[in-house]
């Protein structure tokens, strides 16, 4: 009896071969087609920039860098140079047109760089530096901005077209495209824009069309044969990378509304994410450029702080600002702090705030409001902390006059406030159950000796700007302890290194210990003076204060019986201390406010560096930093080269550490697979890795061919343990199961090592110097593993794309296909 | 039309099993051979290698596939161009087993009936009597055999597979073993009839010749001068050893990744651009059944992907048809099979083993 095998007819099956056949006259166009779509998928990302950069005299130059680097990418591929020489090349290209268009002067022959050349591009970039750093957006497309899109354009191109030619995964190279839309996704308020969204989708879907059009020579696989409609297919597969574009915004935290292509800003780091700024406090601090930048005119003699939100509640793990939005009254009129003010004399403030790109739903304003005028959208006022919060719209771009009242302080009217403190809400007094023991301990050497409430809030501010502490952002990151909760205070403590957060918080906690309200107060620093002067109505000109992320801060504030809420500034070298609160003979503080010469605005401390104004300030601080600072380039240096050694022998020890593990298996019916794949992985070592289609028998045989030396002599032992361990792994692979185990294949896990060892003696005696080293401390199975893995995400998107296309596909052939096929089969059969 | 039909010098006449005919099931299961000793089956493999290379100079790699084909129970299609030794292999082959041989030469006036037998109106006895064909015979060599017309070859079709022979609505069944060496002339192409495909697939294997080397060359012109090396050549194994061989490749064990392995080879065949058509099911069963008697002859009791490779060229090559393009570019069905097989991923685990061990590589 003959079976029938199924086969499809003829015409069918020729219709199905032709787009696998890799055709050699097609061949040529496909380069140029595949750089032209490429071009026109970057150019298009390249006009969402409109925005970030103003006007579009910049467009130009990006444009002529995008089609010098395309066609020579695709001359080159159309005179099939070999794929990285391709690429080689558009890196060449790019550094040429760069070089024509913005230093044709200095250069050579106009295309060549010198030396010149360098530094003129080392002015450029520091000038787009500059604008980077100092403008916001849109900026001045000046000769450095320029220059910068142009060679981001250009990579672009070489990226996109590595990712869907040479490294065959078209689908994935969206990812380079993205990367130009991430830009204007992230600064543009309006995204990244219709019109280039749609050009830049073009431009994918062409990518597609074109991969699936030509088969890139040698890169066809016998295989199932693809698809008849190869455009369809295309079409098909960009639709379902398009849908995932728009569906994929809605999981995605960052954008806040809207979808993909309008409306949404993908800003998951700036400042517009405060609803906690405990956590982010941090990272502004950090953060190199100055976002979130603020100004402010006032009438105030004296550094204004401005705060924005209060942290009252130290219980758990972290901690954030209660938003109490049960007792949150509407802003209307007068704002009432809720208790009363004995002392004799007011100061009243007029502060006009532009809160500019300060994007958070706190409004940053001096203590205490009593009046706020000119805010849009609705805002409501916690009665408790005096927070002010917007219910439907945020500080970005609001202007407001504030209007605030504190009563006069000083030295000798706090000492007076010695009585019991009532009306206070328990939520400022309580004492977490979980106070670490060595902030209780703290707290009972520095203040326990202290009488007065006011003289123990001056002890705990002395002992914390005393000079056992250091100001440090990074500190508290590389101890661990970066972040709040009362675990990272005890850390703070203990290394007496980190920022406001921590020496706010102690002060806070360590002051309810002692029996006195407190809480966190955070918001902005005293900032600089910009130099300009606004006009207030009914003030006249008044001088121009600017505070940006680096002036984020938080200090605590300390309630006095009569006087209300009190600031105070533990923090060395930061914001400014009150006079009030200046440590010295206090009760003969004279009582202007006026007194205090050396805190004009203009010398107010920039962040991080000891000002003389700190200094003259509080004496005992100014050489609070300098003991640690001298240790730490040593301590960086070290920490560096270790760091580097390690790195350097990492392959070489997870190598060791994959060696012995197979070689020492658990289960000793593992130990023949475990060790063939050492044997495989030394082969690969030294250079020599196993085919997928190649049997145990085979390969061995090429290892042995290449790797050994002669079988008799010296490497007749590692040419009989290859032997063996071959007929090992054919045993346990193809051999009866119940026979094919270790015990009875003759090879347990300890002659397994031996003739590993034999193997890797031979290779190492067999091998050049260099592949000797290369094996030992950059082995290839373990750099090959890395790559891979690198990879992944790439090839994974790559499939799943593909493999939603060709779903779809069938599904669309299914549906619609069908009667088309059957009239076809039945015509051509 | 008499055949050229010789008996064979070191066979008996052809013995008609006449006790067997009237029920050919009992034969089947009658003697089933008991499988051979591992040493004792290697001894005697290289008993007959030994003998056929005495015989054919520098052709070991020839030899031994035709007695992988032999042991598989299979049939041997030996096809070159004339005079570099098909039939001398074929009848040392043969000379070295003692059993019944028949030589077979093909013309184009050759019937059916003088391959299968007729039957004889005995005037004596007043019966029609059957007077068996060249085809009853352990071994029979079908001499360039693309020169009988279709009628004849397909007369040996139902021989071939069934191991029977059907005439006038009687059924006679051959002695075990049985085997066709035919031999054909791939350029002789005036007055030859091109096998069919069908009967194509019936042979297990295909194998060429191809022209020895200068020094086998120049050992031939010195040893066969005065007289044939043939004559030498004397039984080194019985038909019972043969057929216990035969029993004991049929107990070689294959691994779920080998069928898994040979299966692939032929789904590629199928789905290969280059081929019109692909390898059928049942040349993956002789596929499988060449790789066992060369796992055999290797001394191994498991067969090996590379088994599975090594026959895949001889095995698949005649029946695979190539693409009228593919053949245009100067493809071959061997350079297709070659890449095929380079290409082709061998599995690593074995089914049914721990799943610790089963997927990918093991770290």
């Amino acid at each position: 009896m003959t079976v029938a095998p199924a086969r499809p007819t003829g015409g069918e099956q020729k219709a199905a071969r032709q787009p696998d056949r890799p055709d050699r006259t097609r061949a040529g166009a496909y380069p140029w087609a595949m750089a032209a779509a490429i071009m026109v998928a970057v150019s298009g990302a390249a006009l969402s920039l409109n925005g970030v950069l103003r006007g579009w005299n910049w467009y130009w130059p990006g444009l002529t860098t995008v089609l010098v680097v395309g066609f020579t990418l695709a001359a080159l591929r159309s005179l099939r140079a070999q794929p990285l020489l391709v690429t080689a090349g558009g890196f060449i290209a790019l550094g040429a047109v760069l070089t024509l268009t913005f230093f044709r002067s200095s250069s050579f022959l106009w295309v060549v760089p010198t030396t010149a050349t360098l530094q003129d591009l080392n002015r450029l970039i520091g000038r787009a530096s500059e604008t980077v750093l100092g403008e916001t957006a849109p900026v001045a497309p000046n000769a450095g901005i320029v220059l910068v899109s142009c060679a981001v354009l250009g990579l672009a191109v070489i990226l996109v077209d590595a990712l869907a030619v040479p490294l065959g995964m078209p689908a994935a190279s969206g990812m380079g495209l993205l990367a130009l839309l991430v830009v204007p996704a992230m600064i543009k308020p309006q995204s990244v824009g219709a019109w280039s969204f749609l050009a830049t989708a073009a431009g994918y879907l062409l990518i597609l069309a074109c991969s699936q059009w030509f088969a890139p020579d040698g890169r066809v696989e016998p295989g199932p044969a693809r698809s008849p409609g190869v455009v369809r297919r295309a079409a098909l597969t960009g639709a379902v990378a398009l849908a995932a574009t728009l569906v994929l915004p809605l999981a995605i935290p960052g954008f806040d509304s809207g979808t993909f292509p309008q409306g949404s800003r993908l800003n998951p780091w700036g400042a517009s994410n405060s609803l906690n700024p405990m956590i982010t406090l941090g990272n502004s601090l950090r953060a190199p450029d100055g976002s979130g930048r603020i100004t402010y005119a006032t009438n105030s003699g004296t550094p204004l702080y401005l705060r924005s939100v209060t942290v009252d509640n130290f219980d758990g793990d972290s901690w954030g600002p209660d938003d109490r939005s049960a007792s949150r009254v509407p802003l209307d009129g007068r704002i009432d702090p809720g208790y009363a003010i004995l002392a004799d004399e007011q100061v009243r403030l007029v502060t006009a705030i532009d809160a500019g790109s300060f994007n958070s739903p706190y409004l940053p304003v001096p203590y205490a409001p009593e009046t706020i005028s000119g805010l849009g959208g609705q805002w409501t006022w916690d009665p408790a902390t005096l927070s002010i919060k917007g219910t439907d719209t945020t500080t970005r771009r609001q202007e407001y006059l504030v209007t605030s009242a504190l009563p006069k302080l000083s030295a000798a009217l706090l000492a007076q406030s010695s009585g019991q403190v009532r009306d206070v809400p328990d939520v400022f007094t309580r004492i977490p159950a979980n106070v670490p023991e060595i902030v209780k301990t703290t707290a009972r050497t520095v203040a326990a000796a202290a009488g007065a409430p006011y003289q123990k809030a001056m002890a705990i501010q002395k002992y914390l700007r005393s000079s056992e502490f250091t100001y440090s952002l990074q500190s508290p990151v590389q101890g661990g302890y970066d972040g709040n909760g009362l675990s990272v205070l005890a850390d703070f403590l203990q290394q007496k290194s980190g920022y406001c957060i921590h020496f706010a918080s102690a002060m806070a906690v360590m002051a309810r210990l002692e029996g006195i309200p407190s809480r966190i107060a955070v918001g902005y620093a005293p900032g600089r003076l910009t130099g300009a002067t606004v006009t207030v109505a009914g003030q006249g000109a008044l001088p121009e204060y600017e505070a940006d992320a680096r002036d984020a801060h938080a200090w605590p504030e300390l309630y006095f019986q009569g006087l209300g809420w009190v600031p105070f500034e533990p923090t060395p070298s930061r914001g400014v201390v009150p006079d009030y609160a200046v440590d010295g003979p206090a009760p003969s503080v004279p009582d202007t406010l006026g007194n205090n010469d050396g805190l004009v605005p203009d010398a107010a401390p920039v962040p991080t560096t000891p000002p003389s104004a700190t200094a003259q300030a509080a004496p005992g601080a100014g050489s609070s930093s300098t003991g640690g600072t001298e240790l730490m380039p040593w301590l960086l240096g070290g920490g560096a080269v270790a760091g580097l050694a390690l790195l350097a022998a990492a392959p070489h020890l997870v190598r060791a550490g994959t060696r012995s593990r197979r070689l020492h298996p658990k289960r000793a019916d593992r130990a023949v697979p475990l060790a063939w794949n050492e044997v495989m992985d030394l082969g690969t070592d030294y250079g020599l890795p196993a085919e997928r289609s190649e049997t145990p028998r085979a390969y061995s045989a090429r290892f042995r061919e290449a790797l050994l030396g002669e079988p008799g002599g010296m490497d007749r032992d590692a040419h009989a343990a290859m032997a063996t361990l071959t007929s090992a792994i054919e045993r346990y692979r193809y051999g009866r199961p119940d026979q094919g185990g270790s015990p009875d294949s003759g090879l347990v896990a300890g002659t397994a090592a031996e003739e590993i060892a034999a193997v890797a003696a031979s290779l190492r005696a067999n091998a050049t110097l260099p592949s000797r080293l290369g094996a030992a401390w950059l082995p290839r199975s373990v750099t090959r593993r890395l790559g891979q893995l690198a990879g992944t995400p790439f090839s994974a998107a790559n499939r799943a794309f593909g493999a939603a296309a060709a779903a779809t596909a069938r599904l669309w052939h299914g549906s619609r296909g069908r009667a088309h096929d059957a009239g076809r089969r039945a015509g051509g059969g | 039309m008499e055949p050229h039909r010789r008996t064979a010098t070191n066979g008996s006449a052809p013995n008609l099993n006449l006790a067997g005919v009237s029920d050919p099931v009992s034969h089947l299961n009658g003697h089933r051979p008991v499988a051979m000793d591992p040493g004792a089956f290697h001894a005697a493999a290289q008993r007959i290698l030994t003998t056929v290379n005495t015989v054919i100079d520098g052709k070991s790699d020839a030899a031994k596939l035709a007695l992988t084909v032999l042991l598989a129970q299979g049939h041997l299609l030996v096809e070159d161009v004339p005079g570099v030794g098909k039939t001398l292999l074929a009848k040392t082959l043969a000379r070295t087993i003692d059993c019944t041989v028949n030589r077979i030469q093909f013309t184009p006036d050759l019937l059916p009936s003088d391959v299968t037998g007729v039957s004889i109106y005995n005037q004596a006895s007043r019966l029609f009597e059957f007077r068996p064909g060249a085809v009853f015979a352990n071994i029979v060599i079908g001499d360039e055999i693309n020169r009988a017309s279709a009628k004849t070859q397909s007369a040996l079709l139902e021989c071939m597979e069934e191991h029977q022979v059907t005439a006038d609505g009687s059924t006679y069944r051959l002695d075990e073993p049985f085997m066709v060496v035919a031999t054909q002339n791939p350029i002789e192409m005036e007055g030859t009839y091109p096998l069919p495909e069908a009967q194509r697939d019936r042979f297990m294997a295909r194998i060429s010749m191809g022209y020895p080397d200068m020094d086998a060359e120049i050992e031939m012109l010195e040893t066969h001068q005065a007289v044939s090396p043939l004559a030498n050549v004397s039984p080194v194994v019985t038909a019972a050893d043969v057929a216990a061989m035969t029993a004991a490749v049929q107990k070689v064990f294959v691994s779920g990744p080998v069928k898994e392995y040979t299966v692939s080879v032929g789904r590629a065949t199928r789905e290969s651009p280059m081929l019109r058509l692909g390898a059928s099911p049942r040349s993956m069963l002789q596929l499988l059944r060449a790789a066992k008697a060369t796992a055999a002859l290797d001394g191994r009791d498991f067969v090996l992907p590379d088994d599975v490779a090594d026959v895949a060229q001889a095995v698949l090559a005649h029946r695979i048809i190539l693409d009228r393009k593919a053949a245009g570019a100067g493809e071959t069905p061997h350079s297709v099979l070659r890449n095929i097989l380079s290409r082709l991923p061998v599995p690593q685990a074995q089914a049914g083993r721990a799943a610790a061990g089963t997927v990918g590589r093991n770290r």
